[in-house]
């Protein structure tokens, strides 16, 4: 492997870098900023965190997004797993509708939703994890479809049912573990995706984390900026850590 | 354009603490096919792709016939390389493929379409030569990849274990084409490969490599039976290691006193090594070992029987001779050579 | 090979269908059930009212409406800036993914997409606070360019202007290109650059005949998803202008909101469908694309 000093890789990386830190780093100066004092502190981020709606917030996309990501596996996982068994003719269909939601900008998908839902569904804070998990879905769908195709399910299975497992034993023992790294990779998209949600959420006028902070900057400006700085980095950061804790695997290796 | 004769000098390469290669050293005359035999990370393949020019030697030089290449860059060095499994370009047809190298040397499209069809008739792909890599089968690209590294009459060829990725009939007929080929054209050939029964099959000479050292070049014939080395003793065919003790360059097996070659300094207690096919098994009422297994092959049995001491010792005979050998039965084990390789213990 | 297990005695035609119909397809059903009550059932809706006059009678007039002012300009804008952004962000995207790919350890890869997925994902408020922040009337990058003699606000530019959208849509855009691109790059195989050596090309020789062809149609995929997104970007838009620019998104949020009423009341449904066929247009030869070029791609 060479050694050498890589000059055109670290020109990417410096631009990208400047590119992407100035915005975020300029913003972060902002919101450490103390007028009143003068001088810098975390007055803002502690502002943030003491007010009651933070948590309140925090919670629900936290909950409405674990609900999107169990509605996804508990739906998805089966029934790929019984598409990929099965050999069955809708598959391709299935595959093709997977990937629909990407075609339809979400705009109009709010739009259809409102005018679409019966009243007790549109009441129901509940209707916003099923439609998360449709803007995740392809997404979704593709990370478990390339994990179920590079294990030898067949294979799995049939030793698992001959040694006397049933659907759902095989399913949570023997088929989710091997396919690990897809569905941790699934749960994040689909995590990501639903806490992050905005555009759907406010048309639809409800509100989470993401309006939330739209609403705040009306008040308190730097506050809601040292919000959205939270809300950017730390996810940022533990996904970034768990990426470089995580071993290596060798499906990206080159020989 | 004829073909010429390889050498590598004193060749070193080092990969960040590993040393791939050491003061290696080979020659491959003009019309050989030479095939370079070892376990991974053996070196063989770093050797062939420093001929190749994919990897520049720290130190050595390689020459082809008289001209000294070690600085050509790797598209300059006239070679025809097929690569273990992958390397047809998915995005040309089957014959732009085979043409690819006459293309880059200016060749008019029509002349090099020509030579594309008959190399690829050569190896009985004429029929595809419109397709493009997906739609054929793992042999068929491998076929479509030796035509392409032959179809600019390059001087050396070379092969980077091109059958390792391929089913185990498909690899035997395979490889028996890719002999043919080379003997028709007479191209200076440099084969390798980690399946000893591949490089003993076709190549004039095999080149066994350990961990960077070349440690022996011979015909087939002299390295299976007269092995330099304990490694390439096992490396190549299967070898019974015996203990045994040398008394006046002689050791007793099973009775008889055999003459004990040396290749240094082996004394005292030994292992002897003796192929299989040297050691006959008769069934007998108290024998000098028993019988633990037989595993019928066809026209031969390969026997194995444990001694009173404990050492397993294997035994290849016709299965005519051996058909009342079962498990647990009591045999006479016997050495058919008068002379047996010794290696220390 | 053996065919599949047919259980013993044959059942009549009729039952036959059913069963093997039940069998095929009932595992599929709670996914499909799902997909479709909350997601082609309101699209299938949205197409039909927006047929609807107010007198719920069949009418072309709301798709009549959209092709005019203020949603033709809504329309054109949003168009071009889906095409501009996902211009601006292609090449330099595609050189990154390049370089990232290709020569980077396997920490870095992994590290920068998963900045890019987080990147990508950024819009809204939070985004426009960081452009606030530094190319804003008080923002520090603005202060720099200042002090090198070069006042971008010397002119008529905002970040709430057509350009400004345009250069904050870079921020998302770039990251977009990156994780859509990048597994074309991966696909390339070694092998290729070294037989192609190997055969007498140079470098330059393999990108002609080899990589850039190979790379060509994902390239172009990329670009067709990036304008997708660009297009119907609506947070960051919102976050952004103050209803000054037209942009499609805006115009449905508005009607969407009753801040702004249409004496068609199913307006907002049609420019509704017209964004999707214009996002269709984009997102098929995307999903097409991808899918031939799945076939050399495979490792």
């Amino acid at each position: 492997m060479k050694r050498k000093f890589d000059l055109p890789l670290t020109i990417t990386l410096a631009v990208l870098a400047l590119f992407v830190f100035i915005p975020m780093l300029s913003a972060f100066e902002f919101s450490i900023r103390t007028p009143v004092k003068g001088g810098y502190g975390w007055d803002q981020y502690l502002w943030a965190i003491r007010e009651e709606e933070f948590f309140y917030y925090i919670i629900r996309s936290g909950w409405l997004a674990a609900l999107t990501v169990v509605i996804t596996l508990i739906v998805l996982v089966p029934t790929m797993t019984w598409l990929h068994l099965s050999k069955s003719t809708i598959r391709p269909f299935v595959d093709g509708i997977s990937l629909l939601p990407l075609v339809i900008p979400v705009v109009a998908f709010a739009v259809g939703a409102q005018i679409s839902f019966p009243e007790f569904v549109q009441d129901t804070v509940l209707e916003l994890p099923f439609l998360y998990f449709v803007l995740a879905l392809p997404y979704a769908y593709r990370t478990l479809d390339i994990g179920l195709n590079s294990i030898p399910l067949k294979t799995l299975t049939e030793a698992a049912r001959s040694a006397g497992a049933n659907w759902w034993r095989t399913i949570i023992t023997v088929i989710i573990p091997v396919i690990k790294s897809a569905v941790v990779g699934t749960v994040a998209i689909t995590f990501a995706l639903s806490l992050g949600e905005y555009t759907l959420t406010v048309l639809l006028h409800w509100d989470t984390f993401p309006t939330w902070v739209t609403f705040v900057a009306q008040e308190n400006i730097l506050g809601a900026i040292a919000i959205s700085m939270m809300s950017l980095i730390i996810p940022f950061l533990v996904l970034t850590a768990l990426t470089l804790i995580a071993p290596e695997r060798s499906t990206q290796g080159r020989k | 354009m004829s073909s010429k004769s390889l050498t590598l000098r004193n060749i070193s390469k080092r990969f960040g603490n590993v040393t791939a290669l050491d003061n290696f050293n080979l020659e491959v005359g003009v019309g050989e096919l030479v095939a370079l035999l070892g376990p991974s990370g053996c070196g063989k393949t770093t050797a062939l792709r420093v001929v190749a020019g994919l990897e520049h030697q720290d130190a050595g030089s390689v020459s082809v016939g008289d001209r000294d290449i070690s600085q050509t860059p790797a598209h300059k060095r006239n070679m025809g390389m097929v690569f273990q499994a992958y390397s047809l370009f998915p995005n040309l047809t089957v014959e732009e493929n085979v043409a690819f190298g006459l293309q880059m040397r200016k060749v008019s499209k029509h002349v090099r379409l020509k030579k594309a069809h008959e190399l690829l008739d050569l190896v009985g792909l004429d029929s595809q030569s419109k397709r493009f890599t997906h739609q054929l089968s793992g042999g068929q690209q491998q076929r479509v990849a030796l035509a392409r590294a032959l179809a600019f009459e390059p001087e050396i060829l070379l092969l980077d274990e091109p059958l390792s990725a391929l089913d185990a009939q498909v690899r035997v007929n395979l490889r028996e084409e890719i002999r043919r080929l080379q003997l028709s054209l007479g191209t200076t050939t440099l084969f390798v490969t980690h399946d000893q029964e591949e490089a003993m099959a076709i190549s004039d000479r095999v080149g066994v490599m350990n961990n960077g050292v070349l440690e022996q070049i011979d015909t087939p014939d002299a390295l299976y039976n007269k092995p330099a080395s304990s490694f390439v003793a096992s490396f190549v065919g299967t070898m019974n290691r015996i203990p045994a003790h040398i008394t006046d360059g002689m050791v007793e097996i099973f009775g008889s006193k055999i003459v004990a070659l040396k290749r240094g300094n082996e004394s005292g207690e030994v292992l002897a090594l003796i192929r299989p096919e040297s050691i006959a098994v008769a069934a007998t009422t108290q024998g000098n070992a028993k019988v633990l297994t037989r595993s019928f092959m066809g026209a031969s049995s390969n026997i194995i029987c444990q001694t009173a001491d404990g050492t397993i010792v294997q035994s290849l005979m016709t299965s005519a001779s051996t058909g009342d050998l079962l498990p647990g039965s009591s045999v006479q084990l016997r050495v058919l050579s008068s002379e047996v390789l010794v290696a220390n213990v | 090979m053996t065919p599949n297990v047919i259980e013993g005695g044959a059942p009549s035609r009729g039952r036959a269908s059913l069963t093997s119909f039940l069998k095929n397809v009932a595992p599929a059903l709670p996914l499909l059930a799902i997909i479709g009550f909350f997601f082609l059932f309101p699209i299938f809706r949205l197409i039909y009212v927006s047929f609807m006059s107010n007198e719920n009678t069949f009418t072309l007039d709301n798709f009549r409406t959209t092709m005019q002012e203020p949603y033709r300009s809504g329309f054109f804008n949003s168009i071009k800036i889906g095409l501009f952004s996902a211009a601006i962000a292609a090449l330099p995207g595609a050189v990154a993914a390049y370089f990232i790919e290709s020569r980077g350890p396997v920490k870095l890869r992994r590290t920068i997409s998963v900045m890019s997925g987080v990147l990508a994902n950024t819009g809204g408020v939070p985004l426009a606070f960081m452009f606030y922040a530094a190319l804003g009337i008080q923002g520090q990058l603005t202060k720099v360019l200042k002090f090198f003699g070069w006042d971008i606000y010397a002119g008529r530019f905002s970040l709430g202007t057509f350009l400004g959208l345009l250069i904050v849509y870079l921020y998302f855009q770039l990251p977009l290109m990156i994780i859509v691109f990048s597994p074309a790059i991966v696909a390339l195989r070694r092998e290729w650059a070294e037989a192609a050596r190997n055969l007498g090309a140079s470098q330059l020789n393999y990108w002609i005949k080899i990589g850039i062809p190979l790379l060509f149609p994902s390239f172009i995929a990329s670009f067709l998803l990036l304008f997708a997104s660009g297009f119907s970007a609506y947070a960051t838009a919102n976050a952004l202008t103050i209803g000054d620019i037209a942009l499609t998104p805006l115009q449905i949020g508005g009607l969407l909101d009753g801040n702004v009423s249409a004496s068609q009341i199913n307006l907002g449904k049609a420019l509704g469908v017209v964004m999707i066929v214009i996002s269709a247009f984009a997102v098929i030869p995307y999903l097409a694309i991808q899918r031939r070029s799945a076939r050399w791609q495979k490792r």
